[in-house]
């Protein structure tokens, strides 16, 4: 058996341990316990130990540590072959780095998607696993509710009814909370997510991946009335978001001032005045674009504060600017710091444990769901 | 003068589009015609419109054209109805390995309707596309699309 997983006590329960566990019905878990926290739906393998439904003992992603030094620091091509090589140490890390053993583990909480099946599957089959072993509950959780989930974890009081902007680099979507735990999607988006308009836009420009830190932080030292920009409207009203137009646009004005890089990575290192002022005006864009469609739901649905969520959430504009409009509407915008927006395990768990606590927890047969849907 | 392009069926040929409308539409008129089974390859750089017109080919395939989005970094979409769509995207697939890795199974490929944005990424031993269709930037709404036929393309 996995002996690397002994320093936290044998995987494999005891009788006496199944004995008391068999005894413990899902509603008697206690309200300070520990629930780990599974998430491999993308590029990064991350493990957290989320105590009580708030408190993060520990959230561990891969890109953080050193995992790959066994396989002599070689990064693998294939992402589920990361997470295959990653997801032992990982979650090792996320028991150690909280000083708790199998033995304080409650519950085990893993996303099963929407994702990459082959990815997903890692996480899920180690869920599964421990589940058995362990004699634990399980629960599947949706990834965009972790992200949704992740401004709870920030501020676990946040005024309900809510609207909830999750953007990233494979999403970009509006929900409504009316209740905790209850999710309508009011908007997505028809084609590119935000996140990824920003990274290609970055990769025509040469300057590296991913693209978002490097569009904020040349953003800052340009002009975001510079470069023109359509303002992007739905002909049919709707809050759905669409971002193919302004990452045309961009294209476009990259051809003609020639500011094309040969490769992703072999832009100028230090950028001229209008890659600047094309990132600023860009942001400004797709920023603009995000209120507008944010602030018109959280009209609709009479909501008392706006959560942002997701990678794109780190975007300094898009914070400031979020701050600025919901204060002078006195409604309470709420992000995640940084190691909350992108994908992290604490989000899953946490997702995880309000599941648990209405009793919704999966049996073994649990499988991975590439294109599930909240 | 926006007059709509008409696609002959599954034929070869160029059509200039004065307009993404224009392109979604040709793409649903073409989608009407298609089969499970069949694989449409998309070939143009950013930009060109590829997301467009799989809204189209869903529309066409009676599916809701708005739950298509790109699928860039999640890289595998199913819309499903009757007929289902897989949407891939291999703009961050780099090898081939990296394509067996999508999951996209010979069965479900016959039971479905595949559109594969940035087709030139894919291994060469892939099976043959029933349609090619690469589009060319030929201004800020404007677009030529030269669509050809696979060697196995039925005639339809």
């Amino acid at each position: 058996m996995p002996h690397r997983y002994e320093p936290h006590g044998p995987l494999a329960a005891t009788d006496d341990e199944t004995e008391r566990l068999h005894n413990t019905s899902r509603d008697m878990i206690p309200d300070s316990a520990c629930i780990l926290g599974i998430e491999t739906s993308c590029d990064d393998t991350s493990a957290a130990v989320l105590e009580g439904g708030s408190q993060i003992r520990s959230n561990i992603v891969s890109s953080q540590i050193s995992v790959h030094r066994p396989y002599g620091g070689v990064v693998p091509e294939l992402a589920s072959r990361h997470h295959l090589l990653s997801i032992g140490p990982v979650v090792e890390e996320a028991l150690a780095k909280a000083s708790v053993t199998w033995c304080d583990i409650a519950a085990v909480s893993v996303t099963q998607g929407p994702g990459l099946v082959g990815s997903l599957l890692v996480g899920v089959s180690v869920a599964k696993a421990i589940a058995y072993a362990r004699r634990l509950p399980l629960v599947g959780v949706n990834h965009l509710e972790g992200h949704i989930r992740s401004n709870f974890l920030v501020e676990p009081a946040i005024r309900l009814p809510a609207v909830s902007l999750v953007v990233s680099g494979g999403h970009t979507s509006l929900y409504e909370l009316a209740r905790e735990g209850v999710y309508r999607r009011l908007a997505r988006t028809r084609d590119d997510a935000a996140g990824e308009a920003f990274d290609k836009v970055a990769k025509l420009l040469g300057l590296g991946y991913p693209g978002g830190p490097v569009v904020d932080r040349l953003a800052a030292e340009g002009d975001p009335g510079a470069v023109p920009f359509p303002t992007v409207k739905m002909s049919d009203g709707s809050l759905d978001f669409s971002f193919s137009g302004l990452k045309s646009s961009a294209a476009r004005f990259i051809q003609k001032e020639k500011l094309e890089a040969e490769t992703p990575t072999t832009g100028p290192e230090e950028p001229p005045q209008v890659v600047r002022d094309l990132c600023a005006s860009f942001q400004h864009a797709v920023v603009a674009a995000l209120i507008e469609r944010t602030l018109r739901a959280a009209d609709e649905v009479g909501a008392l504060a706006i959560c942002v969520s997701g990678g794109v959430a780190c975007n300094r504009k898009l914070r400031q600017r979020f701050a600025e409009e919901a204060s002078t509407r006195g409604l309470l915008a709420h992000f995640p710091p940084p190691s909350l927006s992108t994908d992290n395990a604490a989000m899953i768990a946490a997702a995880g444990w309000l599941h648990l606590k209405r009793g919704e927890t999966a049996d073994l047969d649990l499988t991975a769901d590439p294109d599930l849907e909240l | 003068m926006t007059s709509a392009i008409q696609p002959p069926g599954l034929k070869a040929g160029d059509y200039e589009s004065t307009s993404p409308e224009q392109t979604e539409a040709f793409a649903e008129r073409l989608g009407r015609d298609l089969r499970p089974g069949d694989r449409v390859e998309l070939l143009g750089t950013l930009g060109s419109g590829k997301t467009t017109f799989v809204r189209g080919l869903a529309r066409g395939l009676g599916l809701d054209p708005n739950s298509v989005h790109s699928p860039t970094f999640t890289r595998v979409h199913r819309y499903r109805g009757e007929i289902t769509l897989v949407h891939a995207d291999l703009y961050r697939v780099d090898s081939d390995s990296q394509y067996e890795e999508l999951g996209l199974e010979a069965e479900e490929e016959a039971s479905s309707v595949f559109v594969i944005e940035w087709g030139e990424r894919l291994p060469p031993d892939s099976p043959p596309a029933t349609l090619c269709i690469e589009i060319e930037i030929t201004g800020d709404l404007t677009r030529k699309l030269r669509v050809s036929r696979g060697p196995t393309a039925p005639d339809r």
